[in-house]
């Protein structure tokens, strides 16, 4: 049953990202990149093997999607591997290992200070790589934050959605 | 060694991180020299079907197939007018190269639709899906427009759909010249904006005035002579100082493309050939 729920937040959040959210893009820069909320909220004691394999995956099938080989590959993978030590510096060293990351769980700023930082490194990582020079760096940090700000508005509409329910 | 075993299996994860980082890399940086590549674009199968599917619910209704008519149209009576302009000026000049002229008027372009099924505007390398592929005899290099102006290149194909090398991308080039002057230089792009790109090359002692026409110049084999590109915005001079570099306002709207037409033409494959073997490293 899990593995169903799993499998459909990543198919679902893959075909919003390729279908919609790829094409999205306010001013001509700010896209969001949704696809990472995949990762964020996927168990906190999946193991890091686990959580590089699942980054690799999705990022390489937006990719695919995209016509961008390797690079949300790259950058997803970077995010899976950053992840737990994130997830761990939010949260109390008495909650059990196994849950799920959210507002319920994690309580509200550390859930927003986690996702924050993760949706930033994996932005900045992508663009980095995307660019690969700093030679026009002032339209790339906008690019960054303008991205970072419109994927976190994504994901505060999922969460508040799921709160919903 | 076992110390060295327990160390690999406690931080087996980096390892795995470096090789999927690897994985990643290798794609990204080796892209273009995989002959199989168009496996991992959006030109394969499964995600041609999807953004096909996808693309005919974006459709809207009746329009869609009088447009398409209207462009195709469009397109043909522009290389129409802009040939037998050409035939006239050289009619008028000289009535012996006439005859000369009939004999081997450029007519030898054949003119395919397709629909945009997927575009990009604002990365630094921007492709297209179309849906139509080598079953439709569609080629790589083959030059693909819509009504309004230049939009690509043909980069890769799969049986039925193909993935263009958009305007809007770096490694993108394309023979133009000064409609009213006739100089010439190439198109390319550096990021920014999508309704601006730049003519490089354009010789100092060149005329040209802002608010000039730049279409294609029929140099590359790609484009036949005369498709519009856009229109002189800004000049400046170029880094070296040797030639000027003109900001073009293009006719192509990129973030509103759906249909176009690819241009295929009869002589490309030998031409391309002959100019390969007499160039040791082609450009373009």
């Amino acid at each position: 049953m899990q593995a169903i729920y799993r499998l459909g937040w990543f198919v679902g959040l893959l075909l919003v990202q390729v279908l919609v959210l790829n094409h999205i893009h306010v001013g001509e820069y700010a896209t969001p990149f949704l696809y990472t909320y995949f990762l964020l909220i996927l168990d906190a004691d999946t193991s890091r093997a686990k959580m590089l394999l699942w980054g690799f995956l999705l990022g390489l099938l937006i990719d695919i999607f995209g016509n961008t080989p390797g690079l949300n590959a790259s950058a997803a993978t970077f995010l899976a591997l950053v992840r737990n030590p994130l997830l761990r510096s939010q949260t109390m060293r008495d909650v059990a290992d196994d849950f799920t990351p959210s507002v319920r769980t994690m309580g509200f700023s550390p859930f927003a200070r986690y996702v924050v930082a993760g949706v930033f490194l994996h932005i900045l990582f992508l663009q980095l790589l995307d660019a690969f020079s700093f030679a026009r760096w002032m339209p790339l940090l906008w690019k960054v934050l303008t991205d970072t700000a419109a994927t976190l508005v994504c994901v505060a509409g999922v969460e508040m959605m799921r709160r919903k329910r | 060694m076992r110390n060295l075993i327990n160390f690999l299996l406690k931080y087996n994860y980096w390892l795995l991180f470096f090789l999927l980082q690897a994985a990643s890399f290798l794609l990204l940086f080796r892209f273009n020299s995989y002959q199989g590549s168009v496996f991992f674009t959006s030109a394969n199968y499964v995600s041609g079907i999807v953004y096909g599917w996808t693309s005919s619910v974006s459709e809207y209704f009746g329009l869609r197939s009088l447009n398409s008519d209207l462009v195709r149209r469009n397109v043909a009576l522009e290389i129409e007018v802009e040939r037998l302009s050409k035939e006239l000026a050289h009619y008028k000049a000289d009535t012996l190269a006439e005859s000369r002229l009939r004999t081997n008027a450029p007519g030898n372009y054949r003119i395919y639709d397709a629909r945009v099924i997927n575009n990009s505007i604002v990365r630094t390398d921007n492709y297209i899906t179309l849906d139509r592929g080598t079953a439709d005899s569609i080629r790589p290099e083959m030059g693909v427009v819509c009504g309004n102006g230049v939009v690509g290149i043909v980069y890769k194909t799969s049986a039925h759909y193909s993935v263009v090398l958009s305007v809007l991308n770096s490694k993108s080039s394309i023979s133009c010249k000064i409609k009213r002057t006739d100089y010439f230089g190439s198109l390319y792009w550096d990021g920014g904006s999508s309704r601006y790109a730049y003519v490089k090359d354009m010789p100092r002692h060149s005329e040209f005035e802002l608010g000039d026409t730049v279409i294609t110049s029929g140099h590359s084999a790609v484009f036949p002579e005369g498709i519009p590109i856009g229109v002189v915005d800004d000049m400046a001079d170029s880094h070296d100082g040797l030639s000027y570099k003109l900001k073009v306002r293009l006719f192509t709207d990129f973030a509103r493309l759906s249909d176009v037409r690819v241009i295929s033409s009869a002589g490309l494959e030998e031409r391309t050939e002959l100019e390969d073997s007499a160039l040791p490293q082609k450009k373009n």
